[in-house]
């Protein structure tokens, strides 16, 4: 099932299914890619950043950046 | 001759640069501790060369200040060698960093750090096929303790610009 | 541009797949902790107890030396001696340097030598060893960035983000290393703003000392509406300021021990570099108070000041000096003031006014050499907008807390 990276529940992993353009170059750098398994860490309440985890490294960012990241969940 | 210390923050990178120079840079577990870059010198083979310690950086398509500094380090400096120090339990984004500055035509030497680390963590990493791959040395090391400084440093004339595209084709061929 | 970070990373997952094999990888307690403290429903309790134990360490350390050991030293060894030996007792210099014969401690005195000393080693240098001894724990087990994911929320609602903390605690040292700090955020807009609001509300270091040990009973209050005014401003700034606020993205590293060495040094580095140039400024702003009040200067500035001090802010006119004072030290000023004879009110209220006002001669500095980046123009444009917003903060932040305490019938 394809959805929102924000719409994720914590503790879920998921693999990148899509990640806006503008988006793609800021986040290469972090190690989060289409075709990645992430797995979901945390959000903060109010509209708050989420953590999430690739390759063991952990990254949090805005939740507007989370809006623009299409993930498939497996677990 | 120039070598610039380049890397993510957080990678041990002001450590090994003390090392490397003899310089007293203190360093934190937080991103973009460095704002400005830190100049020192080293020896190699008795001759007296300048080394920058760039502030962090996850790419080369800066997202704040501070990486906007390292990048313009890279264009400023175009005749130097590149030392990437990239953290053993990271390895891929590292390498992503890596390939960056290979493509722009850097002759790099990679610096393995926290070798003992990803060793702690049982992440296992083929040397020997890593250094194929790449054509490029690379040198596991400690910075904390010191271990591997050495051979970093003896490693550093080895480093040639490197084509990606033969780096494509090596993989291609193996696999 | 997109298919070169695809394939790029197409080449680095095809390398790895071959040279590198991770094991079971176990959960260790760093990792356990590393969760705890980001997830809101512990990490932010988490967080609060952090902050509080930073809060009891800084003022039970700098309790213990300054109370304890430095005001023993200076009132009963050093001013007694001092006042006996020196030279020319009721001369010019005299009173600029020993200040008042007749005093019976070092911080009334109000000489270069007694007072200007005393603030400098005896309240501040304990204040400043507290503070960054716990800070540098902080930054170097890995605990800031977490810090900053949890606080993101709200600051990213006045258009920081949450990494807007590093420079905020960082100005609680001192506001010079902050302002240098605020290169980390993204933007312009961002950065003018952490600049001009950490330059009017972040009380530095020095500043906390005395305050915590002159008048501790109202450190609470004072901090308190500092910071509602820092999250105001800020807000109002965030309207009104066009430009972007990018979100947060950051990194959270693993926590690790702090070695040693790399606290020990740093902590010297710091406090060392604080020193060297916080005594100079020290004693030389109680030099240059005391020459302007033999000069008349400063009952003068408080006559022609004094309407506007005691009609809309509320403070007696008397602290026209330590506002002078404040330029060179702000840690200066509010130990003038704690020695002025007025109400806790207006005491509160001036001891804010000093926060507020012009930023000492260091931050200034600072911050006209972050504008010079830009040339002349990003230096008018830092100060002019700085100053501008500074002078606005001032009336109307000084004047409500003065409102305050009419409504609560106490001014």
């Amino acid at each position: 099932m394809v959805k929102k990276l924000k719409d994720m529940k914590f503790g879920k992993k998921a693999i990148v299914r899509g990640i806006d353009d503008e988006l793609k170059s800021k986040l290469a750098g972090m190690g989060i890619r289409v075709g990645k398994e992430l797995t979901f860490k945390t959000k903060q309440p109010i509209d708050g950043p989420v953590v999430v985890e690739v390759n063991g490294s952990t990254t949090s960012m805005g939740i507007g950046m989370a809006d623009k990241i299409k993930v498939e969940v497996i677990d | 001759m120039k070598l610039l210390l380049i890397g993510h923050p957080n990678v041990g990178k002001s450590v090994l640069f003390n090392r490397l120079t003899g310089a007293n840079v203190t360093e934190s577990n937080y991103p973009g501790t460095t704002v400005d870059y830190t100049k020192g010198y080293m020896q190699i083979d008795g001759e007296e060369v300048e080394l920058i310690d760039v502030p962090g950086t996850f790419s080369l398509d800066p997202k704040d200040k501070a990486e906007e500094v390292a990048v313009k380090m890279l264009k400023d400096n175009e005749d130097s060698i590149v030392i990437c120090v990239i953290d053993s339990t990271k390895i891929e984004r590292g390498l992503y960093l890596a390939l960056e500055i290979i493509e722009m035509g850097y002759p790099v030497v990679i610096a393995l750090n926290m070798w003992d680390v990803a060793k702690d963590k049982d992440i296992e990493i083929d040397l020997q096929r890593l250094r194929e791959l790449l054509g490029v040395p690379v040198v596991p090391t400690i910075a904390v303790s010191g271990w591997g400084v050495k051979e970093l440093v003896s490693k550093i004339k080895d480093a040639k610009p490197r084509d990606i595209s033969k780096i494509e084709s090596k993989v291609e061929g193996t696999s | 541009m997109e298919c070169e970070i695809d394939e790029r990373w197409k080449l680095v997952d095809r390398i790895a797949e071959e040279t590198v094999t991770y094991g079971d990888g176990k959960t260790t307690l760093k990792d356990a902790i590393a969760e705890l403290t980001v997830k809101p429903l512990t990490g932010l309790p988490i967080a609060l107890a952090v902050l509080y134990g930073f809060w009891s360490f800084f003022s039970a350390f700098a309790g213990f030396f300054t109370d304890g050991f430095f005001v023993r030293l200076f009132d009963n060894h050093w001013l007694p001696w001092l006042q006996g030996v020196f030279p020319g007792k009721g001369s010019w210099y005299y009173f600029i340097l020993v200040g008042d014969p007749a005093a019976g401690n070092s911080f009334e005195a109000f000489g270069m030598l007694t007072s200007g000393l005393f603030v400098a080693i005896g309240i501040v240098l304990p204040a400043i060893t507290a503070f960054y001894l716990y800070l540098i724990i902080l930054e170097d087990s890995g605990y800031m960035p977490r810090l900053a994911v949890l606080i993101d929320t709200l600051l990213h609602k006045i258009g920081l983000h949450g990494f807007a903390i590093v420079p905020m605690i960082l100005s609680l040292g001192c506001n010079v290393p902050g302002v240098a700090a605020t290169r980390t955020l993204q933007t312009k807009k961002q950065r003018f703003m952490m600049i001009t609001l950490l330059a009017i509300f972040i009380p530095c270091g020095a500043q906390l000392g005395v305050i915590f040990s002159l008048i501790p009973e109202f450190a609470g209050i004072i901090l308190l509406y500092l910071l509602i005014g820092f999250i105001f401003f800020g807000f109002i700034l965030h309207k009104v300021i066009p430009g972007k606020s990018p979100e947060i993205l950051i990194d959270i590293p693993p926590y690790r021990t702090p070695s040693l060495e790399n606290v020990s040094k740093k902590l010297w580095v710091r406090t060392k570099g604080f020193f060297t140039t916080a005594i100079p400024f020290v004693l030389l702003g109680v030099g240059l108070v005391n020459v302007l009040y033999l000069g008349g200067v400063i009952d003068w500035l408080a006559e022609a000041l004094g309407p506007l001090l005691t009609t809309w802010f509320g403070v007696p006119k008397e602290t026209v000096g330590p506002l002078v004072a404040g330029f060179l030290r702000k840690d200066l000023a509010v130990a003038q003031l704690s020695a002025i004879e007025m109400t806790k009110y207006q005491l509160i209220s001036s001891v804010v006014l000093v926060n507020l006002y012009f930023p000492c001669i260091a931050t200034f500095i600072m911050m006209m050499k972050e504008g010079s980046e830009r040339g002349v123009r990003g230096v008018l444009e830092i100060l002019g907008g700085s100053l501008l917003v500074l002078a606005t903060v001032l009336f109307i932040w000084g004047g409500l807390l003065h409102l305050i305490w009419i409504m609560m019938g106490v001014a």
